[in-house]
């Protein structure tokens, strides 16, 4: 074989390869979604067609659970949940990045840490210090987007905060100091030069806490208990018990779970898998 | 140990816009600016009030529960002195004590089996999550037409919220109609019958390929950008001067690539050891008891503390869980410290 036929089937066969991961990783993805469309006797048989989509799954499922109000009740947790946390991360990831102060590394060592306590450690414990406010305050937080919000911004901050001072400590200083110069005060110096600059990292941020939000379990079990604030995945596992072997409204749920996480990835991916990459994160 | 790797960007120069990938950001120079800025008292002041709102989230959040969480595994915390919370009785290290040596106590029993699934399903995880994201990295990391289509489709299993993936592997599992039954024995003849795969021996594996689907891809982008960022001049240097690919590959590659794999070692072993939603949305409509060969130590605890109210148990448990995860962190720490320099 010449060097150039040999190169050419080495080229063919990465390429054969590329396609053939490409295509077991995201078999399971098409599965589910091909799978939400066919009829409960269809799938039990096994005869799986795109002849005739039965998108009467996903009204039937919609009717079933009160799925609109687990959607609201996921985005608006999720929703606020990643302003709040994106706005403390910036604030500590850049003060981080660019001062030295007293207590710095303490704290760049307590924002690591966070990530090394299982969550099952202090669920109890705030369980009963929202029961706690209550009493006290009168302030119900048990089954409210609050206490969820609250819970959620406060895990998934530090992990922000690290992603953020990576941001900060990429851009160079002469930009601040030529504000300062300019005459800009410190903060000024950081909202108005560095923090438009920081946007792709802010979104990368953005889309992790949402990501991540979304996906809570845990505490989502014993925090809602109501209907009323109640998450997807909860709503999901309601569902699971009252149509175990129903897959074809199982899928078709799991399906219409994915699609504002798969849309939201997919409308910042440009800026998230930069900003992913850049500082190394929690995936 | 280790080669001392030389920071990527010559000192004095403007760092670019991104720093390597999976290093902590802020390698290189350090600023002057800084320095020359550090122990101002109205800076620090800025700097304080910067950090407070996280400061306060964390301190409610994690510290104060969690210190707490630290005195229930001191207490007889059960349904019936639930209610006094850490009023409870104080029974000093009892819980401990059966939790780890009492052959009279069930529950020990479980958390052995659990804490066993517990190391094997890490270190599988693990493995083949570092695995599949380095040789996948390699394989795309040559310019092809449409590599930017195919790196965000491959992030895809990454975006699957985890309950979802539970649900939709428990359904590609099932043993009769579940499509990997079907493709092993039916179309590729692989086995000779269907195995069960949700229970026996078999869970473990149940439970390990959907985390690795959803993990990898995640693993495979960072460790793509770390690549990009290796000049090509290296290769073609070690290429004139006669290297293999292979000799290329560990001299070249896998030392430059340590930082970004050391920090993807520690998060995946982490996060598997925290394993919790994909398993437990797999199994028993939700409720997540895998059996005795998929049971794992999270979803251990989280049955004893909330299902059987034994919440001191469970307390001790979770401390000695969080222990053993200090010591693998401290071991990761000595081995890769050389590569975590920041600043």
């Amino acid at each position: 074989m010449t060097p150039q036929a040999w190169k050419r089937v080495h080229n063919a066969l990465l390429t054969l390869l590329t396609a053939l991961v490409v295509v077991a990783t995201l078999f399971p993805i098409a599965w589910m979604v091909l799978s939400s469309l066919q009829s409960t006797a269809d799938l039990q048989l096994g005869q799986i067609s795109l002849a005739n989509p039965r998108w009467e799954n996903y009204r039937q499922m919609w009717a079933n659970v009160r799925f609109g109000v687990y959607l609201r009740n996921s985005l608006i947790i999720s929703g606020i949940t990643t302003l709040t946390a994106c706005a403390f991360a910036t604030l500590a990831g850049y003060a981080l990045a660019r001062f030295r102060f007293r207590g710095a590394d303490l704290f760049s060592m307590a924002v690591l840490s966070t990530q090394m306590i299982p969550g099952i450690m202090f669920l109890l414990p705030i369980y009963f210090i929202f029961l706690w406010i209550r009493q006290t305050f009168g302030l119900p937080m048990v089954n409210t987007y609050w206490g969820m919000i609250l819970i959620y911004t406060a895990f998934f901050t530090p992990m922000s905060i690290w992603i953020m001072r990576g941001f900060f400590a990429a851009i160079p200083h002469e930009l601040e100091e030529a504000a300062l110069i300019d005459g800009a005060t410190l903060f000024g110096a950081f909202w108005r030069v560095i923090l438009p600059l920081s946007a792709p990292g802010l979104i990368a941020t953005g889309v992790y806490i949402f990501l991540n939000a979304w996906d809570e379990l845990l505490f989502a079990w014993v925090m809602t208990s109501t209907a009323e604030v109640a998450t997807i995945p909860i709503g999901i596992r309601l569902y699971i018990g009252q149509f175990q072997n129903r897959y074809d409204l199982l899928m078709a749920a799991a399906t219409v779970t994915t699609i504002p996480v798969v849309v939201t990835f997919l409308l910042t991916q440009r800026w998230f898998i930069s900003g992913m990459t850049a500082g190394s994160v929690k995936g | 140990m280790s080669t001392s790797v030389p920071s990527p960007h010559p000192a004095g120069r403007a760092r670019p816009a991104l720093p390597s990938a999976g290093a902590p950001a802020g390698r290189g120079p350090a600023g002057d600016a800084r320095h020359r800025r550090a122990g101002s008292w109205r800076n620090n002041r800025l700097a304080y009030a910067m950090v407070a709102p996280a400061f306060l989230f964390m301190l409610m959040v994690h510290l104060v529960p969690m210190l707490q969480g630290i005195a229930m595994s001191f207490l007889q915390l059960n349904q019936f002195t639930l209610r006094r919370f850490l009023r409870a009785p104080f029974v000093g290290l009892a819980n401990y004590r059966s939790v780890l040596f009492d052959p009279e106590n069930p529950v020990r029993a479980g958390l052995a089996i659990a804490a066993r699934n517990t190391a094997i399903f890490s270190a599988v995880v693990t493995l083949l999550v570092l695995a599949t994201g380095l040789g996948v990295a390699l394989l795309m990391n040559r310019n092809f037409r449409g590599r930017a289509l195919v790196r965000t489709l491959m992030l895809l299993p990454w975006v699957v919220p985890s309950y979802v993936v539970g649900i939709l592997w428990s359904f590609m599992w099932h043993r009769d109609t579940g499509i990997i039954n079907r493709i092993l024995v039916d179309w590729l003849h692989l086995l000779p019958e269907k195995p069960f795969w949700l229970m026996g021996p078999n869970t473990i594996w149940a439970i390990i390929l959907p985390t690795v689907w959803r993990s990898w891809p995640y693993v495979f982008i960072v460790f793509l950008a770390a690549l990009q960022t290796i000049p090509g001049e290296l290769y073609e240097a070690a290429a004139i001067d006669g290297a293999g690919p292979w000799r290329r590959f560990r001299h070249i590659t896998l030392p430059l690539l340590r930082p970004a794999i050391a920090i993807q070692l520690l998060f995946q072993i982490i996060q598997s050891v925290y394993a919790f939603n994909i398993v437990v949305m797999m199994f028993g409509n939700g409720s997540g008891y895998a059996g005795e060969w998929g049971d794992l130590l999270m979803i251990a605890i989280q049955r004893q503390s909330f299902q059987s109210w034994l919440f001191g148990y469970g307390a001790a448990a979770s401390v000695l869980l969080m222990l053993a995860m200090m010591g693998v962190v401290a071991l990761w720490y000595r081995i890769f410290r050389q590569e975590l320099i920041i600043r």
